[in-house]
């Protein structure tokens, strides 16, 4: 009898640790506290989605500070200077941490992950890791993975006749995605202006985010990853595209840049001729439109592909996902010559979104809280797998990636093929210990405007690469003038790993 | 001690003056005098608590190392004189074929009066919408009468005349009406006597007509060329400075710096400059007022 109750008891009790730890948000009480978030119109249905449970298991309330994103670093920054604590929370993207870390405004997460706790820190994939940190201290909560990937059409580039015809003109076969920047150009050459689907409408070879002050810069940045460097732990010459380690000189004038500046210039010519006016919408509405063969994004478009009804797409389970292509050659900036070999560097564009809590925050412990509710693995998948439709959020865990959990992807609309092939393009991009992290350092938006300013020239085909190149340098080294070359070298090889 | 009347009325003048005087300081004045101050000292909001004094080197930067700024003060020169002239010409040339009394006539202004009623932001994104290369009705409607679509927003030459087309949409009616105020005004008596005499229309609208409202439309191409100065919205919601920042106009420019970069020294240093561009154009029209 003793016997069975020990077992009863030992039962109970096994049963009762985990649902405390699970029902992260019953075990606090925040009745008569209102806590204030920042967040912009594409996470909004983020929020939108978990504020209920949240309220009513936490009982505190959510206040929603809805903000266009081109109004979210205005709103964040003058809370930053007037310290009001407006907002406890925000989402911000990890390219700001550069100036948001680097000019102490964010609350440091180490000692709250210690005194709170952090569901499977262990399970965030190590290239959304480092995007938290900065300077070696974690600074943001992950919530989204962010990177460029290739997207192809298969009912283009999988047809035998339309393969033979290439081997005819090019003298060669192509791979499925392009291997390197050299295939990108002629597989889009190949498909472009004719009506390669067939449904009475001319496609094109290949499309992109070109329209200024949007992202256009991280397409070309795609290529660059592949000329001016080539992977490997981070040091001046691997996995490093911006600056000279040692000196702070900028890499931007150099042949390897020149060359993908040559490269994303050719390719406008194969583009549809909205093409300078697609900014990062109106180039997933063409793509998934069935406009282009080819096209470099971040996960988003195989997320609106499943959708014809919501996004009007017309190539439900006709898309292929790789890697970004690479290319046959990289420059040596060191030894200033060509390297002739085939490589491919991955590149986290963008780096993803995340959550901060300003120092200014009145509600950390609610902040705190509400993060890790919804970022915990369960929610966070149901956020990335389409259940909750499209909400920015890209997958960043590897339980996201668990076969185990494929039914929830098809719950979301996916085809169970698609889903496994754009899981595999994004996991073998996220786990990438080499891949290249972006520009995060102070004065980031001022180094990537200079870029995207001299890249919608070269796109408009009214200057050379070598001359955007040779303006985007002295733009740069200004800008590093500014901010202090001494500090600026620091921050940039402590954002690389080195000492 | 008694107040002499004088000084009575004196404390009263100044008690209603003091409240408009206070917000005149604190929201006018001390904004000028502080951005001012800013615009000589280096202060990166990002990464610096307290600005540093730099003396003018904003300013030297800014007019001498920064290409970028003249670019941006060149297109929005070329903006301001093609729209206002614009606006000018179609509005004077409506404003005298509608001054007569028809059927309709009210109807007609509220009418005009829609366009300046919209709120800016909502003007671009607007014509945005209708000017879309792929997908926007007027290229639409071009292509059914067999003509090509237009870049209206991604051509490096079609872009820039496009948003002086957007202005030119939005604020003729305020030249129409200012100028249909004025034709109002005028005597008649002179048109008769002139075409008495055996003048001919063209020649009344240009010897008496145009002469008798020079001051009005003197001061309404001021009003428009100050405000046209501040181009802003219709950059920001239609071409985003682009294609090849064809359409980056000072005003833009000036954010960039200020908000969106938070250097706030050159950010001021920029608006300064740019207050006495506009200063300097203004002095010269009003100048040229008292002379008509």
């Amino acid at each position: 009898m003793r016997k069975k109750l020990i077992l009863v008891f030992l039962t109970v009790f096994c049963f009762l640790i985990p649902m405390a730890l699970l029902a992260s948000g019953g075990s606090v009480d925040f009745k008569g506290r209102t806590l204030s978030i920042l967040v912009n119109d594409t996470h909004v249905q983020v929020v939108d989605a978990w504020k209920p449970l949240w309220e009513r298991e936490t009982g505190g309330r959510i206040n929603v500070i809805l903000v266009p994103y081109v109004g979210l670093g205005d709103k964040m920054w003058i809370e930053f200077r007037t310290k009001t604590g407006t907002f406890d929370t925000a989402a911000i993207p990890s390219t700001w941490l550069g100036d948001v870390a680097g000019g102490g405004h964010v609350v440091k997460l180490d000692p709250l992950f210690e005194k709170y706790g952090y569901p499977d820190w262990d399970d965030i994939l190590p290239a959304i890791q480092t995007i938290c940190k900065w300077a070696g201290e974690t600074v943001a909560f992950p919530y989204d993975g962010d990177c460029h990937m290739t997207y192809y059409r298969k009912d283009a580039l999988e047809v035998p006749e339309y393969q033979q015809k290439f081997r005819q003109k090019y003298g060669y076969d192509y791979h499925m995605p392009p291997k390197d920047w050299d295939e990108v150009r002629d597989i889009s050459e190949f498909f472009d202006r004719w009506d390669w689907d067939k449904d009475g409408e001319i496609n094109y070879g290949v499309a992109f985010i070109a329209q200024q002050k949007t992202q256009a810069q991280w397409e070309v940045l795609n290529i660059i990853a592949q000329y001016a460097t080539k992977a490997g732990p981070p040091t001046n010459t691997t996995s490093n595209i911006f600056f000279n380690t040692d000196t702070m000189e900028p890499l931007c004038n150099t042949p390897g840049w020149i060359e993908a500046f040559r490269t994303i210039q050719e390719l406008t010519e194969f583009a549809p001729p909205g093409l300078l006016g697609y900014g990062y919408s109106e180039f997933r509405y063409a793509y998934v439109s069935g406009l282009a063969g080819l096209g470099f994004d971040w996960g988003d478009v195989g997320i609106m592909e499943q959708y014809p009804d919501e996004y009007g797409s017309k190539v439900k389970g006709k898309l292929g996902y790789g890697p970004l292509p690479g290319a046959k050659k990289y420059w040596d900036h060191l030894n200033e010559k060509w390297v002739y070999e085939d490589h491919q560097v991955n590149f986290l564009n963008f780096g993803g979104w995340v959550w901060i809590i300003p120092k200014s925050a009145k509600n950390v412990d609610m902040a705190y809280n509400w993060v890790v509710y919804i970022t915990n693995p369960e929610r966070s998948l149901l956020d990335a797998c389409g259940i909750h439709g499209y909400t920015g959020v890209n997958p960043f865990r590897k339980s996201h990636f668990d076969p185990a959990v494929i039914g929830l992807w098809e719950r979301g609309g996916w085809d169970s093929n698609a889903v496994i092939g754009y899981q595999k393009a994004i996991m073998d991009i996220l786990t990438d210990p080499y891949a290249v992290t972006d520009l995060r350092i102070p004065g980031g938006e001022r180094y990537y405007d200079a870029l995207d300013y001299h890249l919608a020239e070269v796109l408009a085909g009214i200057t050379t690469p070598e001359k955007a190149c040779a303006a985007l340098y002295d733009d740069w080294v200004r800008i590093t003038n500014e901010y202090g070359k001494e500090s600026q070298k620091r921050y940039y090889r402590q954002s690389l790993g080195l000492k | 001690m008694k107040l002499k009347y004088a000084d009575h009325k004196d404390v009263i003048k100044w008690a209603f003056l003091l409240p408009c005087l206070g917000y005149l300081v604190l929201m006018a004045i001390f904004p000028l005098v502080w951005s001012l101050s800013l615009s000589f000292t280096r202060w990166l909001g990002t990464i610096m608590e307290k600005p540093q004094w730099t003396g003018l080197t904003n300013f030297r930067n800014i007019l001498f190392e920064d290409p970028r700024f003249w670019k941006a003060l060149w297109f929005t020169v070329r903006f301001v004189s093609l729209a206002v002239t614009f606006q000018l010409g179609i509005g004077l040339g409506m404003a005298y074929l509608l001054r007569n009394n028809f059927r309709g006539r009210s109807f007609l202004r509220v009418l005009f009066l829609v366009p300046m009623a919209c709120p800016p932001i909502a003007v671009a994104f607007l014509w945005k919408m209708m000017l879309h290369p792929d997908i926007g009705v007027i290229n639409s409607a071009l292509q059914m009468v067999g003509l090509p679509k237009v870049r209206w927003t991604t051509s490096v030459l079609v872009a820039p005349f496009t948003i002086v087309m957007v202005d030119v949409w939005e604020w003729t009616p305020f030249m129409f009406l200012a100028l249909l105020a004025a034709f109002e005004a005028l005597p008649v008596e002179l048109d008769d006597a002139a075409a008495i005499d055996g003048a001919s229309n063209f020649q009344i609208f240009r010897n008496i007509t145009i002469p008798l409202i020079a001051p009005v439309i003197v001061t309404i191409v001021l009003i428009r060329v100050i405000d046209a100065f501040k181009l802003f919205e219709l950059v920001f919601g239609i071409t985003s400075c682009g294609p090849a920042n064809a359409t980056e106009s000072l005003s833009y420019y000036v954010y960039l710096t200020g908000i969106k970069w938070f250097d706030l020294g050159k950010g001021a240093a920029m608006s300064w400059v740019f207050l006495l561009i506009v200063l300097g154009i203004s002095l010269v029209l009003f100048r040229f007022r008292k002379t008509v």
